[in-house]
């Protein structure tokens, strides 16, 4: 048994505990607002006037997949070069700064958004303090720009910390000549390298246009090109909330299973494919935008099929590797394996629902990829539902279950209860099917996503079942998730108090069965896949933008921003006008 | 490299998966027909939207032989025309904007289903079989009245539907003696030849006269009785053209009375007492 991280790393550990507090901080508040909505949609309990809906769900979005999934990351991240490269960074004051950036630029976004539930939002800067615009902020919907000037603050940070890994690797590199890079090293550079190429869109989006503009320095934008850029990041950034769970499922879950992992090569190639194909895809969120030509959605559908890929071979080595272990531990038979497993283990259990949930949420992503058919899912509950199993859940749990697993190493002290470790990634599994089974069938009959009341005046034609049911399993779902999320909180904060108490986890990874020395060296070339990507993303990009800026030229065709403050006076001012110019 | 059999084996399974996946979304596009929208419409300033030929009056307009185009504004938090009507049997293409933000334009229960993007156009045909009436909903984030976006799609029986609108102008009080003028107005918006009769009502008159309107046009034609036939006092009128009814009142002044009111302004603005109605939309039944 190895020592533990935080006895070998202290200064380390110390930021990766603040990585996580902050993570765990933002996934509390979020639950709280996901339980809101759920409520509130479904009608079962309603305390907030639907207007203030958006501010909930902008703050759910943001706390949970900008906050929560990405301080995770960079907190996983941080453990897994440390222990790899068994070095700390070059200079902790740079991890540190790097922090710090994420931490301001987090604290700007959610003052700017949480002013939102102020009857009389205080004036900053001239404007009204508000960023009722989902986490998406698509303009002309306008934002604080302490909302924009935050989110830029916190990309730089997260820049930095990739830049803080790819030092250490770099001294180590001179200190090892001939070595492999380690896999949990090698994972977390070409997570940062796929980041890097993916969040040049958003940042320019931002900086160049959102923000100027939310400072009226510059008069309009051009709506098509900030969404854009924006889904030039967003489908990037779906895999860098799962490549941690990714890195989880390849590094941790064969140990806890009582194994080693099937294939070092194969996970090598599984992540050096997200690096290539994760960018150039992003226009399948715009299948239904106007101004885009049908070609280019069909090179971003062909290649999104293709990005099916690296998540298949996943499957197979993380149930491969399972079965090792299971074996390991005495399992026999075709099937049988599977009761060897060590099923009363959190870590073990929470990572393979995660997983199976993720198999399910996978081919449903399949029909939102399949460029005609999502004419039926686009921005309906089937898309919430989506999103809910994926980064809500394969994400989200394989984080809490890791952190079963890290949480001793990092604090010295026993996980206070391993029973209800147990009973909370259940709970989460059995929230999650009740709340996405009906999400996924709601939007097949027409129900939206991202409204306060999905009640018109017409009826939808459910086909089995009704609508109170749905809503009934969508409340109930979310209420239970709420639950697993508190729990897990408490379970936490317990620990880091249960300070008494000697942690038994072994913090080693074993080698892979088929270890580095079978796989060819270019694997490890990082140099050849970034230009490889750059040229890709060149080739599904340059036409597409081109067209849209020769369309409506870079600034837009005069269109006028739009301030999100729940102000009737304010609106009126948009909507009277226009009655003006259409008579009806 | 080494990869294990049972690897290769589920590699080469994964890609005859994705290029079937693949197969079959292409065979969606090119053998079913489902297009995807695209970039065939010119940008507009949204700024622009109320003086466009198109987009200036919201509505539904026959191009073909039951084929129709409809000119949607979406902007918050409405959706206009609103009913948007159209016949069964029909392929109908939507062309929708919005001058504001970007709005949804999205019918539960079927696969229509657009973003609308201010500065864009989305165009989008569809295929009506069946008669029919669909909610119509804003399925994106608009603003904080977002779930209060609402619209009506009504497909009507095919015999049922028309593109009429019928306008009737009338003063509302003239001297005696003058003569009752109903300045009939009928616009039709199909292409066929509209061949009607308007019938028109005052006290106890009924007047009926035939008129052709052709395809796309207008005709007016004016009703004319001599006030002294009404006699004095309050007389009500109706004029109705194909199910379209227009109803008014017109007072025929005592003598006495200093000439009509639009001549005492003396400035030609007649609007103080000449009342305009209007019916359209395919309510005619
Ligand atoms: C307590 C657990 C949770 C509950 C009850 C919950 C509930 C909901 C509901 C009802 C919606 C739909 C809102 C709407 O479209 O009107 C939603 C949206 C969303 N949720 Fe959750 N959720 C939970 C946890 C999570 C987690 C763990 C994540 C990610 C890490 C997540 C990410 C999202 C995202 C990205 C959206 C879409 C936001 C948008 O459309 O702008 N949720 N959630
Ligand atoms: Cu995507
Ligand atoms: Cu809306």
């Amino acid at each position: 048994m190895t020592a533990l991280f935080v006895d070998e790393y202290p200064a380390q550990a110390r930021l990766v505990r603040a990585a996580f507090l902050t993570a765990f901080t933002a996934f509390g508040v979020g639950a709280l607002f996901g339980l809101i909505q759920a409520l509130h949609r479904t009608d079962v309990f309603r305390f907030l006037e639907s207007e203030t809906y958006y501010t909930v769900l902008t703050g759910h979005g943001v706390f949970l997949v900008i906050t929560f999934a990405i301080f995770f990351l960079v907190g996983l991240y941080q453990w897994a070069v440390t222990v790899s490269l068994e070095r700390g960074p070059v200079d902790m004051r740079i991890s540190w700064t790097w922090y710090g950036l994420m931490s301001i630029g987090t604290l700007l976004v959610a003052i700017s958004i949480l002013a939102g539930f102020l009857d009389d939002p205080p004036t900053v800067l001239g404007s009204e303090l508000s960023a009722d615009v989902l986490f998406t902020f698509y303009a002309p919907l306008q934002a604080h720009p302490l909302f924009y000037a935050g989110l830029a603050t916190f990309f730089i940070g997260i820049w930095l910390a990739g830049a803080d890994w790819f030092r250490t690797w770099w001294v180590w590199k001179g200190n090892h000549p001939d070595e492999r890079i380690p896999l949990p090293t090698f994972m977390v550079l070409m997570t940062m390298i796929m980041w890097y190429v993916g969040s040049i869109g958003v940042v320019v989006a931002i900086v160049v246009f959102l923000l100027p503009w939310s400072l009226e320095i510059i008069e309009s934008v051009n709506p098509l090109l900030t969404r854009t850029l924006f889904w030039y990041f967003g489908h990037m950034v779906v895999y860098f909330w799962v490549l941690p769970a990714y890195l989880l499922w390849y590094n941790v879950l064969p140990k806890v299973s009582g194994g080693r992992l099937f294939s070092d090569p194969l996970a090598r190639v599984v992540f050096i494919l997200f690096v290539l194909l994760s960018t150039p895809v992003g226009i399948h969120h715009q299948y239904l935008d106007p101004g885009i030509a049908e070609g280019f959605k069909f090179i971003a559908m062909t290649n999104t099929m293709f990005l099916l890929l690296p998540s298949l071979l996943t499957a197979f080595t993380v149930v491969a590797s399972m079965e090792h272990g299971a074996r390991q531990l005495g399992g026999k038979g075709t099937f049988g394996w599977l009761r060897a497993l060590p099923w009363r283990n959190p870590a073990f259990t929470g990572m393979a629902l995660a997983g199976a949930v993720f198999a399910f949420g996978g081919f449903t992503g399949i029909v939102n990829a399949g460029m005609n058919i999502n004419y039926l899912v686009h921005n309906s509950l089937w898309v919430s539902g989506h999103i809910h199993t994926q980064v809500g859940t394969a994400s989200a749990l394989t984080f809490m279950a890791g952190t079963y697993w890290l949480i001793p190493q990092l604090t010295g002290n026993q996980l206070i209860s391993r029973r209800l470790g147990l009973i909370q990634v259940v709970l989460w599994f059995i929230g999650i099917v009740f709340m996405t089974n009906s999400m996924y069938r709601a939007g097949l009959f027409g129900v939206p996503r991202r409204t306060a009341e999905p009640q018109y005046g017409f009826e939808y034609d459910v086909g089995v079942g009704s609508m109170a049911e749905l809503d009934a399993q969508i409340a109930l779902g979310g209420t239970l998730l709420f639950i697993s999320a508190m729990l897990f909180l408490g379970l936490l904060l317990l620990t880091v108090f249960n300070t008494d108490s000697e942690p038994i986890v072994d913090g080693s990874i074993p080698p892979a069965l088929s270890g580095p020395e079978d796989s060819p060296r270019v694997l490890d070339n990082l140099r050849l896949w970034t230009a490889i990507a750059l040229v890709l993303v060149a080739l599904a990009y340059t036409l597409p933008l081109a067209a849209i800026v020769s369309r409506g030229g870079l600034l837009g065709p005069d269109v006028n921003p739009f301030p999100v403050v729940i102000d009737g006076l304010k609106i009126l001012q948009y909507v009277l006008p226009s009655i003006e110019v259409v008579p009806i | 490299m080494r990869i294990h059999t049972y690897e290769k084996l589920w590699l080469v399974a994964s890609m005859v998966l994705i290029v079937g996946f693949i197969a079959t979304v292409t065979y969606g596009s090119v053998g079913l027909g489902i297009t995807m929208i695209g970039d065939d419409e010119s940008t507009i300033a949204p700024d622009d939207i109320g003086d466009d030929d198109q987009f200036g009056e919201p509505r539904v307009e026959q191009v073909g032989e039951d084929e129709y185009e409809a000119y949607v504004i979406a902007q918050t938090w409405t959706f206009q025309p609103d009913p948007i009507e159209v016949p069964a049997g029909s392929k109908v293409t939507f062309y929708v904007t919005s001058p504001d933000v970007v709005h949804g334009f999205a019918v539960p229960g079927t696969n229509i289903n657009a973003m609308v993007i201010p500065g864009e156009t989305a165009q989008l045909s569809v295929e009506f079989d069946e008669p029919g009436e669909y909610g119509i909903i804003c399925n994106e984030y608009c603003g904080a009245g977002h779930h209060d976006m609402e619209g009506e799609l009504i497909v009507q029986p095919e015999d049922e539907f028309d593109l009429t609108e019928l306008t009737v102008e009338a003063l509302e009080s003239v001297e005696p003696g003058a003569d009752v003028e109903l300045t009939v107005t009928i616009e039709n918006g199909e292409l066929d030849p509209l061949e009607t009769t308007v019938d028109t009502e005052i006290s106890n008159e009924t007047i009926q006269q035939d008129i052709t309107v052709e395809g796309d046009s207008t005709e007016n034609i004016s009703i004319t009785i001599d006030s002294e036939d009404l006699g004095e006092g309050d007389h009500d009128w109706t004029v109705s053209v194909d199910g379209y009814e227009e109803t008014g009142t017109v007072t025929v002044e005592p003598p006495g009375t200093d000439g009509n009111e639009t001549d005492a302004d003396g400035d030609g603005d007649d609007s103080a007492d000449t009342k305009t109605n209007e019916t359209t939309g395919g309510g005619g039944t």
